[in-house]
């Protein structure tokens, strides 16, 4: 009896008297009530005094399960109940430190990791959009063969507007439009929008302050220089300052009146960059300097329309199909005979169609690879709630015979373990910010200074959106929850518990709870496996991007690039000026050689140039050939380390007026003149605004678009001889002692001219490391996330070995004793946890082996069976987990034998 | 244990529960006797159940209980059914009308 009052009372220990009191008050009172009326009974029935109590008391049955089960149906209810749960299960997880904390750092790294996963990718592709009705909404993209998704060109837009008023209630474009703002006596380059007026209201969306860009800003040509702020430049440059309408921002060297700010939660009509303001369209022109609105052939302009009531998209596609086939009648310049308008329906829009797909599928990866490691880390989890189980059928046992019902002592055992999810949850989620904060402030190479922007208005924010706390504390109460439940369910059961209170302090040999324990070890071991042969495989696939020769760029290297208005000269003025400005440059100390290029190779741009060779028959249902177009200057070449392989360079006698010239590459003088003679031939361009060009130089081969293509055709022309473009990169080789430059050529080109914009300085080797990223991400992603996986996987094999040990260490005893050797018993001791250990790993080759044939499409240079991966990270999981099973043996063979033996 | 067997009976102890208490509020050990008295001796409810019961019932609205003062001037728990449970008990009683009649039928068919 006095045990069970312990146990009672601390139960109820710290519990407030309250209702508690008062249930047990009147329990009492109505026992004794109770056997006090039948003893009367009994007594006029004619029995002694002493007899009539006696009788009554059998009568009445045994008073503490009684007791028991009337408190639980009294309380089952309570919230009282559960607090003492939890206060109960707060102080056994205390005097089980090592467990707890195992237990909570195994949750904590698998919920972190899908914490901030989760609150990227839902930050990044989920989250809300502010516009109105999205379902009639559309975005609008040029398709033709192979290039599908493209953006549109501004006189496009405009005739589709003329001729889909039926279909459409509104269309509204957007552009990116980068813009020198001065702000206190500094120039910086800023990225903006233009926007067609009354944008937000098709798009139904509503200014924070002061009004939206409305029809009547956006009418004549640079008539109404007006700009509403983005929310984040807001909050950046004005400090959210509430009386920010009304007062003005140069751009451009003209004051734009401030009319109003966009909410936070619109991200511009791309959503990929965040726009710093936002202009009328009619601005657009003007303010970059370029004139890009007239330009049929000018494509970067983004469109979304609203479809009116009761039409249909099918419908308002074909109705703009009619449009690109009057197009292709009238054949107007610029126009590309046999284009189309497709409509995909917004809402179906992360970033670009053509984009989207690349970027769902490496989402998805990442998902399942956190997914993963949570999974693994409810292993660790459920392998150390069944060693607990074990541990504890005495006191289950024990708290059975005395009365305590299955289902209380369920529910505590859950409570325990849900208890132990909530606080890896919270370490978990602790866990989420510092990685969070380590990934922002990663230095990524990301060109045009939009760190800022580029990060998605990313923050630690993301990790307080509900959906992401839901997740988290959702995960930590479904792993305790769930994994609590069948230790619970088992260790409760009371056919065994009768075999667990004989077996005494030692706990006897359950082996169901064991095999389990060992099935999840091998099912850890294969899992972090198959992540590590995954991780190994994106290693050695960055490993030979980095083996990959561009071309070009192998000495240290500045790039440059250098925004000039060539809408505000003539296009031989502009020419002049950037030869100024490379003569400046070549007359720099530690300047080895200059040049420049347009577009630069490996960067988001490219060009391309359609054209006809004599002799040659193009491709069925085309007219022309394609091949990559740039334009250069004769010092390029020598500036970047490329070689010219036949023929000579551009000379300042290729002028405008004489004969235009090109200089090919490699593969497409092999492509085309196989015996070698190339020069002197002729490419004929049928677009009348680009002249036919006589090959005089083949230069050597480079990656243009990605590092993993093979040798493409390209097509150099000299920027003396073309329209003047409006940005160049400048590429400025230097004297090993002047790696700097940047500002000094900085400092150089707004001294030639103070209109001149720098829109970026960088390096050769940052623009390289720039087009590695995604694999370098990938591989160091995923190699991080594999070490999680690891890390937990010897967590568990360390666990199932401690506890093994601690379960033998009567017989370890007893083998010291006879004189084994410490050596051979920790052998013996850690044989266990190996032996499942390479049964794990076998599953795991073979898993690995399936696995990687799903991501050899994001590889590159390794086959999906790569004996190197294949290799290394089964030695280098096996020395991991040969350490966690052997540290502990070892540890037990050391131990004093007469200690081990009196333990017990 | 006991438990499953109890399970089985607990919807008909329920019922004998709340008839007892139909006419009048009463207290436990009453009950007990009432159902005692009623069944000619042949159920003796064990107060392991009963209690256990009451608090059920009470949770479950059926009865709900204050302390009152039996005839001979002593404090005890009296239980009095609610209109849930006055409702509750005749669904019961007709349901198992119903159930008894039907074995019965069974029990005495000859041909």
């Amino acid at each position: 009896m006095a045990t069970l009052a312990n146990l009672w009372r601390r139960l109820t220990g710290a519990l407030g008297k309250t209702d508690q009191q008062a249930l047990e008050e009147r329990l009492d009172d109505e026992i004794r009530f109770h056997v006090e009326a039948q003893t009367e009974k009994n007594r006029r029935a004619g029995m002694t005094p002493a007899e009539a109590r006696r009788q009554a008391l059998i009568r009445f049955g045994g008073v503490e399960p009684m007791r028991e089960r009337a408190r639980d149906q009294f309380r089952s209810f309570r919230i009282e109940h559960l607090v003492n749960d939890i206060r109960y299960g707060l102080r056994s997880l205390r005097r089980h430190p090592a467990f707890s904390a195992m237990a909570v750092l195994s949750l904590a790294i698998g919920i972190g990791a899908n914490a901030v996963i989760f609150g990227v990718v839902h930050a990044v592709l989920f989250r809300a959009s502010p516009l109105v009705e999205p379902g009639t909404l559309v975005n609008i993209y040029e398709t033709e063969g192979g290039q599908r998704f493209g953006p549109l060109s501004h006189p496009n837009i405009e005739d589709l507007r003329k001729g889909t008023s039926d279909v459409f209630s509104g269309i509204v474009a957007s552009t990116f439009a980068f813009a020198p703002l001065d702000r206190d006596g500094t120039s910086a380059m800023v990225m903006g929008e233009a926007m067609t007026g009354g944008t937000f209201a098709i798009l139904g969306v509503k200014p924070v302050l002061g009004r939206a860009i409305m029809p009547e800003d956006d009418v004549a040509r640079g008539g109404h220089p007006v700009v509403m702020l983005g929310h984040g430049y807001w909050q950046r440059a004005f400090g959210g300052d509430p009386n920010v309408v009304g007062r003005t921002l140069r751009m451009g060297g003209r004051a734009y009146t401030i009319i109003g700010v966009a909410p936070a939660n619109y991200y511009g009509g791309t959503a990929v960059l965040t726009p710093s303001f936002y202009v009328p369209m009619s601005m657009a022109n003007e303010l970059m300097g370029v004139d890009m609105l007239d330009q049929r052939d000018f494509h970067s302009f983004f469109a979304k329309a609203r479809l009116s009531p009761n039409v249909t998209r099918a419908q308002a596609e074909r109705v703009a199909s009619l449009v690109a086939d009057d197009l292709t009648r009238s054949r107007p310049e610029g126009w590309i005979v046999g284009r189309q308008f497709s409509l995909v329906p917004t809402a179906d829009v992360q970033i670009a169609p053509g984009v989207d797909p690349l970027l769902q599928a490496a989402v998805w990866l990442l998902m399942v690879v956190v997914g993963l490691v949570l999974l693994l880390a409810c292993t660790n989890l459920a392998s150390f709630l069944l060693a607990r189980a074990l541990d504890r059928r005495q006191e289950v046992a024990v708290r059975r015979a005395l009365g305590a019902t299955r289902g209380a002592l369920i529910r505590q055992l859950l409570v325990e373990s849900g208890l132990l999810g909530l606080a890896g949850a919270a370490v978990g989620f602790v866990l989420a910010l510092g990685l969070l904060r380590v990934l922002l402030s990663l230095d990524l190479p990301l060109p045009f200074g939009f760190r800022l922007d580029l990060h998605f208005g990313l923050d630690s924010k993301a990790l307080f959106d509900w959906r992401v706390l839901a997740l988290t504390v959702g995960a930590g109460l479904v792993a305790g929850g769930l994994l609590g439940l069948v230790p619970a369910v088992q260790g409760t059961r009371a056919a065994d518990l009768g075999a667990a209170l004989k077996a005494g302090s030692r706990g006897s040999d359950a082996p169901g709870p064991l095999r389990w324990r060992n099935a999840l070890v091998v099912a850890q071991i294969a899992m972090s496996l198959v992540l590590l042969v995954g991780a190994g495989l994106f290693l050695r696939s960055w490993q030979q991007m980095l083996a990959v020769d561009p071309g070009f760029g192998r000495a240290p290297t500045s790039v440059l690039a250098l925004w000039m208005p060539v809408s505000r000269s003539t296009p031989d003025d502009a020419a002049q000026l950037t030869r100024r400005v490379l003569e400046r440059f070549r007359s720099l100390p530690g300047v080895e050689a200059a040049g420049l290029i347009y577009p630069l190779p490996l960067d988001f741009n490219s060009s391309f140039t359609e054209f006809t060779i004599d002799g040659h028959t193009p491709p069925s249902g085309r007219d022309t050939f394609r091949a990559e177009n740039a334009r250069v200057d004769a010092g390029f070449f020598d500036a970047v380390g490329m070689t010219i392989v036949a023929g000579r360079t551009f000379a300042d006698s290729d002028r405008r007026e004489g004969q235009p010239v090109a200089i090919i590459s490699q593969a497409m003088a092999h492509r085309y003149w196989p015996n070698g003679d190339a020069l002197g031939r002729i490419i004929r361009r049928p677009d009348p605004a680009e002249p036919d060009l006589m090959v005089i130089g083949v230069a050597s081969d480079i990656k243009v678009r990605s590092l993993s293509e093979s040798p493409r055709d390209v097509v150099y022309e000299t920027y003396t001889q073309g329209p003047g473009s409006p940005m160049y990169d400048f590429i400025v080789r230097t004297t090993p002692g002047h790696a700097q430059i940047s500002s000094t050529l900085i400092a150089a080109a707004r001294d030639i001219n103070s209109d001149l914009q720098v829109l970026q300085a960088t390096t050769m080797a940052q623009h390289l490391a720039m087009s590695r990223l995604p694999s370098q991400m990938g591989a160091f992603m995923l190699s991080a996330f594999a070490a999680m996986a690891m890390a937990l996987a010897a967590i568990g094999v360390y666990g199932l070995v401690r506890y093994t040990v601690a379960r033998r260490s009567r017989e370890v005893g007893i083998r010291m004793a006879l004189g084994a050797d410490a050596a051979g018993v920790a052998r013996l001791l850690a044989t266990h946890g190996l032996r499942l250990v390479l049964i794990g790993g076998a599953i795991g080759v073979v898993v690995s082996l399936i696995a990687a044939r799903f991501i050899a499409k994001l590889l590159f240079g390794v086959g999906s069976f790569d004996p190197v991966a294949l290799i290394a990270a089964p030695v280098v999981l096996g020395l991991a987990a040969w350490l966690a099973a052997y540290l502990p043996a070892r540890r037990a063979s050391r131990a004093d034998p007469l200690a081990a033996l009196r333990a017990d | 244990m006991a438990k499953e067997k109890s399970d089985v009976l607990q919807g008909t102890l329920d019922m004998l529960v709340l008839r007892a208490l139909q006419l009048e509020p009463m207290h436990g050990w009453g009950i007990t006797e009432r159902i005692e008295q009623w069944s000619e001796h042949v159920l003796q409810l064990g107060q392991g159940t009963l209690y256990p019961a009451l608090y059920r019932l009470e949770q479950q609205d059926f009865i709900k209980s204050e302390w009152g003062v039996t005839d001979n001037n002593r404090r005890a728990r009296y239980y009095s059914l609610t209109a849930r449970g006055r409702r509750y008990l005749n669904e019961s009683l007709a349901q198992w009308r119903r159930m008894s009649r039907a074995i019965n039928l069974v029990i005495d068919a000859t041909t």
